[in-house]
């Protein structure tokens, strides 16, 4: 089994505060891995690191066989990597149509018309500013521009944050169609069951280290673990 | 009435000028928060370099490329200057700019000479449009034509094409862009050249209305940074509008009480500082 991602021994750090201590982790190709951790566990900054965004000061990164570790953001999306940022991050004063113009054309399956088949929500509200739609829209939107270059790994930090329960599913849903279409997924979670329910691997971050690295399903299986993970906010949800 | 035309006309001209100088500065500082204070000297660049390209290739010839080639060396000098501050604190590209506007200023003074210059234009452009309205010439009717055609030209690129989708989405989150496999790089340098080509063209134009001199563009930057300041910064609209706004008050006021003309536009600036600080369109944001 091939890795899409490798990161090894991470240090990352915002100004003076040292958030990841070492952190490893892998990204099977084809599969989806989920990283989970309470609020505050480091898990955007893991992302944020994997992006080039806040670069690690220490350790290694590895996507797709090469060395990203120094690259600059553009480059390592450039490389094949879709990130769904948290909070979404549309572009509030631009329309749906141009939120869809924005990312890097890279060829391959996905095109504006496929993302509206796969939303088709997004297709009616084609002429709304961002700031118009309602949350699970600006999800489906922001999903459909990272698809929009065609990744080969797809990173999505807490997708199904602030959504109400049904578009939650929705999105996992999502997800797991993504899996189903060969992209490799690494997805941050607050909603830990639901999360282990679609994944095949699984990681565990707390205070900046990796606590858990496994199968999803052993961890799942875990009921007193998951349970502290889980938290009060996802346990609403299920 | 014939007063009152004549400035409302030169109102419009002098307005159209901040227009084109205000939306390059403002596009520049949407995208990467740099105050370029060497704008007035790249408007200077583009009237020269039409003088200097007039006699080969004519002055339609030079009114196209002379920006053009301005635009060209905005390229090199945010290449090898300007990006290097961009993570810096904006004080660093203000000083920065600041600097090399004296630079260019003396560049002009040492190539062309401390005295005025002249740029020819076809006579067809130095004839009034009527015996009526003899302050009027063609060249009037012609420049206000051309900065019509070029603004409305910059807000369809902006609209409809990729590249000019993208710089609105980093003025909002450039990060965001960037993470979408977009050269951020290169759209700052295009962005930086973009905004180079208009101050050129304001020059090419305002030399064929009161010559060439190497500070010609100095009298238009403050202006400009106030019209962008009055329309809200981040809206080009509002910089549009606020350009238009402040070119009319000055030449309206020089109707009435002509020594005040320079100072109502500092007023109309401090209003709009104290009254509504966002700028008439500064809420909306950009395009909106």
């Amino acid at each position: 089994m091939t890795a899409a991602l490798t990161a090894e021994g991470l240090h990352t750090y915002y100004g003076k505060s040292h958030i990841l201590h070492g952190v490893s982790l892998e990204v099977a190709e084809g599969k989806i891995t989920a990283l989970l951790g309470r609020n505050g566990a480091g898990k955007t900054t893991t992302l944020r690191s994997l992006m080039g965004l806040t670069p690690a000061r220490e350790g290694k990164i590895t996507i797709f066989g090469e060395d990203t570790t120094r690259w600059p953001t553009f480059r390592v999306a450039a490389a094949g990597v879709g990130y769904v940022p948290e909070g979404r991050r549309i572009f509030a004063n631009l329309s749906v149509e141009e939120n869809l113009m924005v990312p890097l054309e890279r060829g391959g399956p996905w095109t504006v018309e496929r993302i509206y088949q796969l939303f088709p929500r997004l297709a009616e509200r084609k002429q709304n500013r961002g700031r118009q739609l309602s949350g699970g829209e600006q999800e489906m939107l922001s999903i459909g521009r990272a698809l929009l270059l065609n990744p080969k790994l797809l990173i999505l930090d807490e997708p199904s944050q602030g959504l109400a329960p049904l578009i939650v599913r929705e999105v996992f849903r999502i997800v797991q169609q993504m899996k189903a279409e060969g992209i490799s997924v690494l997805l941050v979670e607050q909603n830990a069951r639901m999360s282990l329910e679609i994944a095949d691997n699984a990681y565990v971050l707390d205070d900046g280290i990796v606590v858990y690295s496994g199968p999803a399903r052993e961890l799942a299986a875990d009921e007193a673990r998951v349970r502290a993970l889980a938290g009060a906010s996802a346990e609403e949800w299920t | 009435m014939q007063l009152v035309l004549f400035n409302v006309t030169n109102g419009l001209i002098i307005g159209a000028f901040y227009v084109l100088m205000a939306l390059g500065l403002s596009l520049i500082l949407n995208l990467s928060n740099v105050i370029n204070f060497a704008h007035g000297n790249f408007l200077a660049l583009g009237g020269y370099l039409a003088y200097t390209l007039t006699p080969t290739l004519g002055y339609w010839g030079a009114l196209l490329v002379a920006p053009l080639l301005t635009a060209l060396i905005g390229l090199a000098v945010e290449r090898l200057m300007i990006r290097r501050v961009y993570n810096r604190d904006p004080v660093y590209s203000l000083l920065l700019t600041f600097g090399f506007a004296f630079v260019m200023q003396d560049i002009a003074r040492y190539v062309w000479g401390p005295n005025g210059l002249p740029l020819g234009l076809p006579d067809f452009l130095s004839q009034p449009i009527s015996a009526e309205l003899f302050f009027v010439t063609w060249y009037r009717v012609f420049m206000v034509f051309v900065v019509i055609v070029v603004v409305l030209g910059l807000f369809a690129f902006l609209r409809y094409t990729r590249v000019g989708v993208r710089i609105r989405a980093g003025t909002l989150d450039l990060e965001t862009v960037a993470s979408l496999g977009v050269n951020i790089s290169f759209l700052r340098t295009f962005n930086f050249a973009l905004g180079c080509f208009l101050a050129g063209l304001s020059g090419v134009l305002a030399a064929g209305q009161i010559g060439l001199n190497p500070n010609m563009g100095d009298d238009l930057l403050m202006p400009s940074f106030i019209a962008i300041i009055v329309g809200g910064v981040g809206s080009l609209i509002g910089t549009l509008f606020g350009g238009l706004l402040i070119g009319m008050a000055a030449a309206l006021t020089t109707v009435f009480y002509p020594s005040a003309s320079e100072a109502v536009i500092y007023a109309i600036m401090m209003l709009v500082l104290l009254f509504r600080p966002r700028g008439f369109m500064g809420e909306e944001g950009m395009m909106s």
